[in-house]
């Protein structure tokens, strides 16, 4: 009977909240305060950036050392880690010194990268970099298409302090792929 | 001048004047209703033309009358022309009999002018409804005439509503034709004198409270807005009865659709909120003894009646969600309908015992 006597109790409420609209009067004390504390969280986007995390990962660019030649040895280790097959390394001998090699020519597609970030990890002279930037939007995809001297170009807007070249970083270490020119040249 | 040519010469100044109003209306309210509809849903609403995006309307007119007018292939080319204007005359027409602010009467050369109203016609509410309904001509034709399912869809639904809900409209109105006896808009404003406690939404003996409430959302119905805005359902309808309508004609579907707006605006504040009658007895300015500059006040209110209505209407949209058709139906035949009859009826009986009390 008690039981009975609730259901019927709330039954009554029940009927009260949907005459009054009480749901809906909720629903409009929500929207009401939310304009007298009106906090938009808009960013005006081409007026206002938002500020980017420290370990952004933007627009791909290739580096140079501080004498402003190319780190890059063309090893193609960052082609091979691309999941996306964005990157094409054309790998070649630097001319008259056979132990050298260097990208000869050096392409990125950029419709098709998702920014992971592999191929900067897997550079062994840290000759990649991923920057800031990203409003790369254009008008022919076509241009996203970059060559070495664009990637190169990105790089040196992007990070104006560049390291010194690596024998230099350290001196008494042997590196592959380095001229040494402390060391005798072999003879002929 | 003649005298017919003197009292075309005044009504047309007055016509003018009040379509410039409800057009500038229209044009505030576009601005206003995405403003608003923002800062309830943390947004900012329009921003980049001129300072806080003020601008925005003459930026949409601008765009809306140089886009290139489409007529559809198979379309009713005469009825897909018409129906724009059928949809927005009807809407303008209405506002003829609107009392704006005080009854009072000017004499011009012999002439009685009365300079708030266009026409203080004796069966100003039977005029508005009667017009009300003809819009859904326009409507409906424009669905037909477009030649595509979604329109007729729409226009079907649409016409379907209107007339449900033109019915709830016009009973609600009934218990205040009954209080104040008289179908006049103005003689219906001028008896809500006085202060709040006589408008008819408090007024005794029978206050329109309920009447008040069915009106309220049988117009949002009839105006095809949120939450009754099926015959727009874009996740449905693409856009309903105009979704084949671009450039000046959509123009024209969207201002009939404000003006309509603002037109159940105006009829709900001139008959449950005292028109341009202030909440008080008499006004300010006679008081500082500026009788003559009193009209300023009058319309002052009467303009913050309907905006604060028109905000309702604003406030709805950003709250609630779409009803089913279904539910659509069911709640303006099976509950609506019923309040309004009950209501005449009460209403009838109060104002019978109250006058036989006299």
């Amino acid at each position: 009977m008690a039981s009975t006597a609730t259901t019927k109790r709330l039954n009554l409420v029940e009927w009260f909240k949907t005459i009054t609209f009480y749901e809906i009067l909720v629903g409009m004390k929500a929207t009401l305060s939310h304009l007298l504390n009106y906090r938009p969280i808009t960013l005006q986007y081409p007026h206002e950036k938002r500020t980017l995390p420290d370990n952004y990962r933007g627009m791909l660019a290739l580096l140079r050392y501080d004498d402003g030649t190319e780190k890059c040895v063309g090893c193609d280790l960052c082609e091979a880690a691309c999941p996306s097959r964005v990157i094409r390394v054309v790998s070649a001998e630097v001319p008259g010194e056979p132990t050298k090699r260097y990208s000869k020519e050096y392409y990125m597609d950029m419709t098709r990268c998702l920014f992971c970030g592999m191929c900067v990890d897997a550079c062994p002279v840290d000759a990649l970099g991923m920057t800031r930037e990203f409003e790369w939007a254009v008008y022919d995809k076509r241009q996203l298409h970059l060559n070495k001297q664009q990637l190169l170009a990105i790089g040196d807007r992007s990070f104006p302090v560049r390291e010194k070249r690596l024998e230099l970083q350290h001196p008494n270490v042997a590196f592959f792929n380095v001229a040494f020119k402390h060391v005798p040249p072999k003879p002929d | 001048m003649t005298e017919f040519g003197l009292r075309l010469a005044i009504s047309l100044t007055q016509i003018a004047a009040v379509m410039v109003i409800v057009v500038v209306t229209v044009l505030i309210l576009t601005l206003a209703e995405r403003k608003v509809l923002g800062w309830m849903q943390d947004r900012m609403g329009p921003m980049e033309v001129g300072p806080y995006g003020i601008l925005q309307p003459f930026a949409d007119a601008i765009k809306l009358f140089f886009k290139e007018d489409i007529v559809p292939a198979g379309a009713s080319k005469f009825l897909f022309t018409m129906a724009p204007i059928l949809c927005l005359i009807p809407t303008f027409i209405g506002f003829a009999v609107i009392p704006w602010g005080p009854n009072w009467t000017f004499e011009i050369d012999g002439i009685s002018v009365k300079p708030f109203i266009i026409s203080d016609i004796n069966i100003g509410i039977l005029y508005i409804l009667a017009f009300a309904s003809l819009a859904a001509y326009g409507i409906i034709l424009g669905g037909w005439a477009s030649n595509s399912k979604y329109s007729l869809l729409g226009g079907l639904r649409s016409a379907a509503q209107i007339i449900s809900y033109e019915l709830n409209v016009g009973l609600s109105i009934v218990g205040v034709l009954i209080l104040a006896g008289s179908l006049s808009l103005v003689k219906i404003t001028d008896a809500q004198g006085g202060g709040f406690w006589n408008w008819y939404l408090f007024a005794l003996p029978a206050p329109q409270i309920f009447a008040f409430v069915v009106y309220v959302i049988s117009v949002v119905a009839e105006t095809n807005r949120v939450p009754f805005d099926l015959p727009e359902a874009e996740s449905e309808l693409v856009a309903g009865f105009f979704t084949e309508y671009s450039g000046l004609r959509f123009a024209y579907f969207f201002l009939a659709e404000y003006a309509n707006m603002m037109l159940v605006s105006c009829v709900a504040a001139a008959l449950f909120l005292g028109g341009w009658q202030a909440p008080y007895p008499g006004t300010i300015m006679e008081l500082l003894g500026l009788a003559s500059w009193s009209w300023i006040e009058s319309t002052m209110w009467f303009a913050v009646k309907t905006y604060s209505f028109l905000f309702l209407f604003f406030w709805l949209r950003a709250t609630l969600p779409r009803l089913r058709y279904d539910q659509l139906m069911r709640f303006g035949w099976k509950v609506m309908l019923p309040i309004a009859l009950g209501n005449i009826v009460v209403t009838s009986i109060a104002v019978f015992f109250y006058q036989q009390m006299k």
